[in-house]
């Protein structure tokens, strides 16, 4: 269990990570969600005693990662993917980390068999594509079978296959009880991988809440219908317990399906142009959850051609 | 590559014990010597130090024997050293430099996160290393030098005065030295930057303050570091200004930790 307690992180005038609490409880996955600069390498890097919090603090199972005997049996990490030597070969890179932790030599093959790296044990990791860099880190992540696995962006730079890998290996690892927490700023990926949602944006906690609610929460769909004559479309809608508000000649309805409203228009021989149900996206949900806590707002298209 | 899933947790428990210095030092010592620069330098200094005095001795032997050359045959008999220091404070830095060049000190201080364990790993694989690395040179240096002097009977033996403390003074002196870039790099985080600054330092700030008059220049030659801590490498010096070996050493030696200590505080607070 990791819990993070009003941690602060403040470089000069800028704040990084403002007074953010939270818990990611073990057997589940946590996804840590946000757009880039959103504070979410600083935090995890926080847990892992690389950055020291300006105010607040961060413990795994109850202590500070600096007061773990052997922190790689207790955490293990994958922060940036290129945290290695080139010129080391991979199997050299997890020799020195497990010996550094006590861990025996052999679960160093254990666990280059573990992401499909053994038959390139012996290359200089300079060579890796990223892709390979990337299970080289997840290697190093789970040599020294943790408890707690924090994993930062793990699908940058992956195949498809590669991206499906991670989904699962990070699924197997919460259904073995670990406490699971993986950062991503793309809300698909977190939607499919993550039980549980930590959003963050500037540095504040925007929301945190299990995925399930916050897809029902924000991914809203209602059933649009245009009609010349809303008015009466929408009195008749009403009185049937639909929610209906009322754009130009188009209605949008919710609490009643479109089989539904178009029957109860047939009913009235009400003329419809159009019935469609419209689904907004995880994807616009985020997006309108963390809207001014981008850091570099890009101007949208749509103002751009117009 | 097979994308595979994971297998099922292990079960066997975890030895005892920490993250603590012995660790530490274990995975320092791995990681010294699974990189190819460790090798070059080791190679290069040993190539410089026992080539180059060999050479050197080739040559003057016959006019020191002559009596045409008036400079003292001590002085001659670790010469290469001058050249091999270079390969120690490049080591030396190395040691830290390519960590932050990389990203790699992100891996170390997870792995380790309590900074003083990570020094004091670092700083005693590093000077072991160096310690060995520059006694093999300076021994090397002399078998080969010293068969040229010998030749024109003006050798050398281990047992003439100094010159076993020269052997051993070499090693103290390369592992004082990248202990010295050691530190430096730790504050600049730059290889390039510390080795120059280092070797400005020994090389040119050392023959520089040579020429600034009075006592006030006399007295900054003996203290700079590198005139300091290398006179306990050489028998004889072509310097008579210099500190007496252990003197000086000890200069150097408390130099280069007033150095590692200001590295030591930084690196604590620093953020990796």
């Amino acid at each position: 269990m990791i819990v993070a307690s009003v941690l602060t992180k403040r470089y000069g005038e800028r704040v990084a990570v403002d007074r953010v609490s939270f818990t990611v409880r073990p057997g589940r996955v946590t996804g840590f969600l946000g757009p880039n600069g959103a504070g979410k390498s600083t935090t995890m890097r926080m847990i892992i005693g690389l950055d020291r919090p300006t105010e607040g603090s961060v413990t795994v199972d109850g202590i500070r990662y600096l007061d773990c005997p052997a922190p790689l049996r207790a955490v293990g990490a994958l922060l940036e993917a290129r945290a290695l030597h080139p010129g080391r070969t991979a199997w050299a890179h997890l020799r020195w980390m497990a010996a550094s932790n006590g861990i025996p030599a052999s679960r160093v093959d254990e666990v280059l068999g573990l992401v499909g790296l053994e038959a390139v044990a012996g290359q200089r990791v300079g060579r890796f594509s990223l892709g390979m860099g990337q299970r080289l880190g997840i290697a190093a992540a789970l040599l020294g079978d943790p408890p707690v696995v924090v994993l930062d962006e793990p699908v940058n730079g992956l195949d498809p296959e590669g991206i499906r890998w991670v989904r699962t290996l990070a699924r197997d690892l919460a259904a073995e009880g670990r406490t699971v927490l993986v950062s991503s700023h793309l809300m698909a990926e977190m939607a499919l991988t993550a039980d549980h949602l930590v959003v963050i944006g500037r540095g504040r906690v925007l929301a945190d809440l299990p995925t399930a609610d916050f897809i029902a929460e924000h991914a809203a769909s209602y059933v649009r219908v245009r009609t010349p004559q809303p008015g009466e479309l929408a009195e008749l809608l009403r009185r049937s317990g639909a929610d209906v508000t009322r754009e130009g000649d188009e209605l949008r309805v919710q609490g009643v399906d479109a089989a539904a409203t178009g029957e109860l228009a047939a009913g009235a021989g009400l003329v419809l142009h159009e019935l469609g149900l419209v689904r907004s996206s995880l994807e616009d949900a985020f997006m309108t959850l963390t809207a001014g806590s981008v850091e570099f707002a890009a101007a949208r298209p749509a103002e751009v051609t117009r | 590559m097979t994308a595979q899933t994971l297998t099922p947790p292990r079960t066997a428990a975890a030895p005892p014990g920490g993250a603590g210095l012995p660790r530490a030092l274990h995975a320092e010592w791995i990681k010294l010597w699974t990189v190819r620069s460790t090798g070059w330098s080791v190679a290069a200094m040993v190539a410089l130090g026992a080539g180059l005095t060999t050479l050197v001795c080739a040559l003057v032997a016959p006019e020191l024997a002559g009596g045409q050359e008036s400079e003292p045959i001590g002085a001659f008999i670790t010469w290469g050293l001058l050249f091999a220091q270079v390969t120690a404070v490049v080591l030396g830095a190395l040691t830290v430099t390519a960590e932050y060049g990389t990203g790699m000190i992100r891996a170390t201080l997870a792995a380790t996160p309590r900074r003083g364990t990570v020094l004091a790993a670092k700083a005693l694989v590093l000077s072991g290393t160096l310690f060995v690395a520059g006694v093999v040179t300076a021994f090397l240096g002399w078998l080969g030098g010293n068969a040229f002097l010998s030749a024109e009977g003006i050798g050398i033996s281990l047992g003439d005065d100094g010159m076993l403390r020269s052997l051993l003074g070499s090693g103290l002196y390369m592992a004082g030295l990248g202990l010295l870039a050691m530190a430096v790099g730790l504050l600049l985080r730059s290889t390039a930057a510390a080795v120059s600054v280092v070797l400005a330092l020994v090389f040119l700030v050392g023959n520089l303050v040579m020429l600034l008059p009075g006592s006030l220049g006399e007295w900054l030659t003996k203290l700079m570091p590198g005139n300091a801590g290398s006179r306990i490498a050489m028998p004889e010096s072509f310097n008579p200004l210099l500190l007496d070996p252990w003197p000086g050493f000890a200069v150097f030696a408390a130099e280069v930790a007033v150095v590692l200590a200001v590295a030591a505080v930084t690196f604590s607070r620093r953020d990796a």
